[in-house]
């Protein structure tokens, strides 16, 4: 900072900074304090979300026990895992292609890989429901997973695509001149490079997934009951605080896979992100 | 010739996948979804071949015109607020958190991890008669008696702005990070004061992360549907909320295909608006 | 470390499918949520050996259009009674056989020949209950009797409505001494603008989690359904639930058998086992909501057996409206709801 102390510039710049400081302060008490009073009364005795009764770690023995809970968690994760493998890798190797390789239309499906975000997920969701009772497709795990990987490709695209563009060539050059053929070159040079941003884009297409309920609304069959469906339907029996319980584990569990698998691609995952 | 034959071969098979699920499980389907708003219906709910305007003359009628009234100034307001609260927070990010910024932005998604319906239920807790906040109230002694503020519009648009705003940080961030700072701080040892710098650099530069983050924002927030219900009580019904009515509740799968197709039209029209925006911002440079 | 990695993601995978466990026989079935107690599904795969996968829906409505839709995969199916005559006329229930059902006897009398189906063609009556009015006692001043409690300015902001055309209705009819399945273009249209001048006394409509909302007070009467609300009155003593003095409605969930069941025989299994006397006591114990089987009232403790919100008097449930499927009245109710819910 080489602003001149004392100066009127100086006195509004910190103004300025002062106003960003503040908003911003506000902005992450009023984005964290619910999860904090969510995760809170996680620990409620009492069946209250509001009225705190005392300590108690029954709501969590319950959700731990509640087979149903645990069920819809197995058909999430699954959902989740392949929709995101699946997303991540026909999207990685559509950006590695918009930016390496001219083609007829390449704007245009650029353009069209990126569209799911803008087009209302609840009009993609009745298109594919028309269209799978059209086609006399069958509701089940099939059209889940399609329907969550509509909803993430867009970001998975997106997220490859920037990386490949920040490639530097020459790095590719080197290996073919010392004598690395194409495939060897890619999975050597090229595809440990981006293995960051494809990460990056695993986890946010699984998280999408997870986190689903309009897609899912449409595309669920026999047994396809994920997390989101079953709270639906949890809360429509109250708001307990064994919902609570549920929020937390999420957020204990989130926390734990990113500090166990991405220790290691974060570092290098920011540093993308900042460039 | 053999090595470019190659090539295009190779490149045809990296784009077959991401080809084939557009064209399979978007465009035909969207094809399908167009067709059926031309056709027509029997009482129990059976799509019968034919062609028709009325799903779409129907939809010009007032109590639509209400509803798609609606939706626009849901959408402007929840817009603007995340605009007015994610620039100075993406601002701050950007130029003043320092090594903390990785950190500040991961915190924004912690909310995310939480599953959607959990994160709304806390905010019917903490908004309800007995909640936090009218605990907060009554023991400070601000209000005598608890303030309904569940089935209001400010309860949609505190839910709506809590879904959207890291979508709004995000590319905004973004545009602003690249921008010099030598440069802003040039400007501003040229004689330009700090708020002149503002808004004839530092804003004009992020304009296109502002715009996207609009985009972004914007069209996403005519569709949604569990927003309004859970926390505005129901009463002002949006888009999305029409076209989960006529799709599931009254199974007129022509007359929501209708309404899909138009709102489809208005995204389409949002994605122009950008697009010509963003030109011109470019141009401005 | 990469390929480890991702070896190790597809090896998460595949034993998440290998996990789901294999049975020999399968039954689906599509019900509503919270009528069924997991208890009584799990007893049912203990004695017969039969995987049941239960599925829960939320409305009528969203159970058709899924059906609609046509390859659900399941075999029995929950609807109420109107969804019965709909989804009948969509082709989509099979004629069932009684002989097949060895429990079939044990459904009282009543519930033997409904209007809907005559004579039990296509689906079997299993839980019933009403739609009247949950109230929280420590917000009124004396007990609510009549839907008319719904339209006083005095109760402003502390309202809410059933979020169902159908249900919404029930309550826009019968305050105007209208029947609740009314069929009558003018009582419809009078009922539309009842409902219509109600909304900005209302905090909204909510089929969600509006016995919540009562039981915390945020609401002080809301249109419910009766087994939506009994838990929150096991729950709170403050709440209570009545059928209005106009009537309300009564209604039916009962199971019928899909054409393209994968597993129809499993199906008629599961329908002979939930409609044993002990079974059925049980589903009402812990669900509370009444059966059809009126042997189980015998088995149950006192003070379900004698709850006036799970068995209503006689001379009350005499009086309730039983809504059908109401044929090409059904777009006038669509386009007044429409208007009630797009108006100010």
């Amino acid at each position: 900072m080489t602003a001149r102390t004392g100066t009127p510039g100086w006195a509004m710049r910190n103004l300025v900074y002062g106003v960003s400081g503040w908003v911003t302060l506000l902005t992450y008490l009023f984005m964290l304090l619910p999860i904090a009073v969510l995760i809170g009364f996680a620990f409620n005795a009492g069946k209250s979300t509001v009225v705190w009764t005392g300590f108690s770690l029954r709501w969590f023995q319950k959700v731990v026990g509640n087979g149903n809970i645990l069920d819809a968690l197995q058909v999430s994760l699954f959902v989740a895992l392949a929709s995101a493998a699946l997303s991540t890798a026909i999207g990685a190797v559509a950006a590695v292609a918009i930016t390496r390789r001219s083609f007829p239309g390449r704007d245009l499906l650029a353009a069209a890989l990126a569209a799911p975000l803008v087009l209302p997920e609840i009009v993609l969701g009745v298109a594919l429901l028309v269209f799978m009772s059209f086609a006399g497709v069958t509701l089940g795990y099939a059209t889940m997973i399609v329907g969550h990987v509509l909803v993430s490709i867009p970001f998975a695209t997106l997220i490859v695509r920037a990386a490949a563009s920040s490639l530097d060539p020459r790095l590719e050059n080197a290996a073919a001149d010392l004598g690395a053929d194409e495939w060897q070159t890619f999975r050597m040079v090229t595809l440990p490079q981006l293995m960051p941003a494809i990460l990056t884009a695993f986890i946010l297409s699984a998280t999408l997934s997870f986190d689903n309920l309009v897609m899912s609304t449409f595309t669920s069959g026999v047994g396809t009951t994920t997390l989101p469906l079953r709270i639906y339907s949890m809360l429509k029996l109250g708001i307990t605080p064994e919902i609570n319980a549920l929020g937390a584990l999420m957020v204990l569990a989130n926390v734990t896979i990113l500090l166990l698998v991405m220790g290691r691609y974060l570092p290098l995952m920011l540093k993308t992100n900042r460039q | 010739m053999q090595r470019a034959r190659r090539e295009q071969l190779q490149t045809g098979l990296m784009l077959a996948p991401s080809v084939l699920l557009l064209g399979l499980f978007v465009l035909v389907p969207l094809c399908v979804v167009f067709a059926y708003s031309f056709a027509l219906r029997d009482p129990y709910g059976a799509v019968l071949p034919g062609f028709t305007l009325d799903n779409y003359k129907e939809l010009i009628q007032g109590v639509y015109l209400q509803i798609f009234l609606n939706s626009f100034s849901l959408a402007a307001m929840t817009t603007g607020l995340c605009l007015l609260i994610g620039y100075p927070v993406a601002y701050y990010i950007a130029f003043k958190a320092g090594r903390a910024a990785p950190a500040l932005l991961l915190l924004l998604l912690i909310p995310f991890w939480i599953n959607f319906l959990i994160r709304i239920s806390a905010w019917v807790v903490l908004l309800g008669r007995g909640g936090l906040i009218n605990q907060g109230l009554l023991a400070s002694g601000l209000t005598q008696l608890p303030i309904g503020m569940l089935g209001t519009v400010g309860a949609t648009l505190v839910g709506m702005v809590y879904a959207f705003l890291p979508v709004t940080v995000f590319p905004i961030y973004a545009a602003l990070t690249p921008l010099d700072r030598r440069l802003l701080e040039a400007g501003a040892d040229l004689g330009a004061g700090p708020g002149e710098t503002f808004w004839r650099i530092t804003l004009p530069l992020s304009l296109p992360g502002v715009l996207a983050a609009a985009l972004f924002v914007f069209v996403p927030s005519m569709g949604v549907f569990a927003i309004p219900v859970l926390l505005g009580g129901g009463k002002e019904i949006i888009l999305g909320n029409l076209i989960v009515q006529l799709f599931l509740e009254f199974r007129n799968i022509p007359a929501g295909s209708a309404v899909s197709i138009l709102l489809l039209v208005f995204s389409g029209f949002g994605i122009l608006l950008y697009m010509r925006a963003l030109r011109r911002v470019e141009a401005m440079k | 470390m990469t390929n480890r990695l991702i070896l190790g993601l597809a090896a998460t995978a595949l034993s998440l499918v290998a996990a789901l466990p294999a049975f020999a026989e399968d039954l689906r079935i599509y019900g509503w949520a919270g009528e069924m107690p997991d208890e009584v599904l799990a007893d049912f795969q203990k004695e017969t050996g039969i995987h049941v996968t239960f599925d829960t829906f939320d409305s009528n409505e969203s159970l058709i259009a899924k059906l609609d839709a046509g390859g659900s995969g399941y075999d029995l199916v929950n609807p109420s009674q109107y969804a019965v005559q709909i989804l009948i006329n969509r082709g989509k229930l099979v004629e069932l056989d009684h002989a097949k059902i060895d429990t079939y006897g044990k459904i009282a009398p009543t519930f033997q020949n409904v209007s809907y189906d005559t004579g039990n063609k296509f689906s079997i009556p299993y839980v019933w209950g009403t739609t009247g009015l949950a109230y929280n006692k420590t917000c009124v001043d004396a007990p609510i009797t009549s839907w008319k409690s719904l339209f006083d300015e005095k109760y402003k902001g502390r309202v809410y409505m059933l979020d169902n055309m159908l249900a919404a209705y029930i309550a826009g009819l019968q305050v105007n001494g209208f029947r609740a399945n009314s069929t009558n273009p003018a009582e419809i249209e009078k009922a539309t603008e009842t409902l219509i001048a109600q909304k900005p006394l209302l905090a909204g409509y909510n089929s969600t989690n509006f016995a919540d909302l009562v039981s915390s007070g945020e609401a002080c009467i809301v249109e419910s359904w009766s087994s939506s609300v009994l838990q929150a009155i096991a729950d709170n003593p403050d709440v209570v639930y009545v059928l209005p003095e106009e009537g309300g409605t009564m209604w039916i969930d009962g199971y019928a058998i899909l054409k393209d069941a994968p597993n129809p025989e499993a199906a008629y299994k599961f329908l002979s086992y939930i409609l044993r006397p002990e079974v059925a006591a049980k589903t009402t114990e812990l669900t509370k909501t009444a059966t059809v089987v009126s042997e189980s009232k015998a088995l149950l403790p006192k003070e379900i057996a004698e709850n006036p919100a799970v068995f209503p008097a006689e001379a009350t449930l005499a009086k309730a409206d039983f809504i059908l499927d109401l044929g090409d009245a059904m777009k006038l109710y669509q386009d007044g709801w429409t208007k009630v819910k797009a108006a100010k």
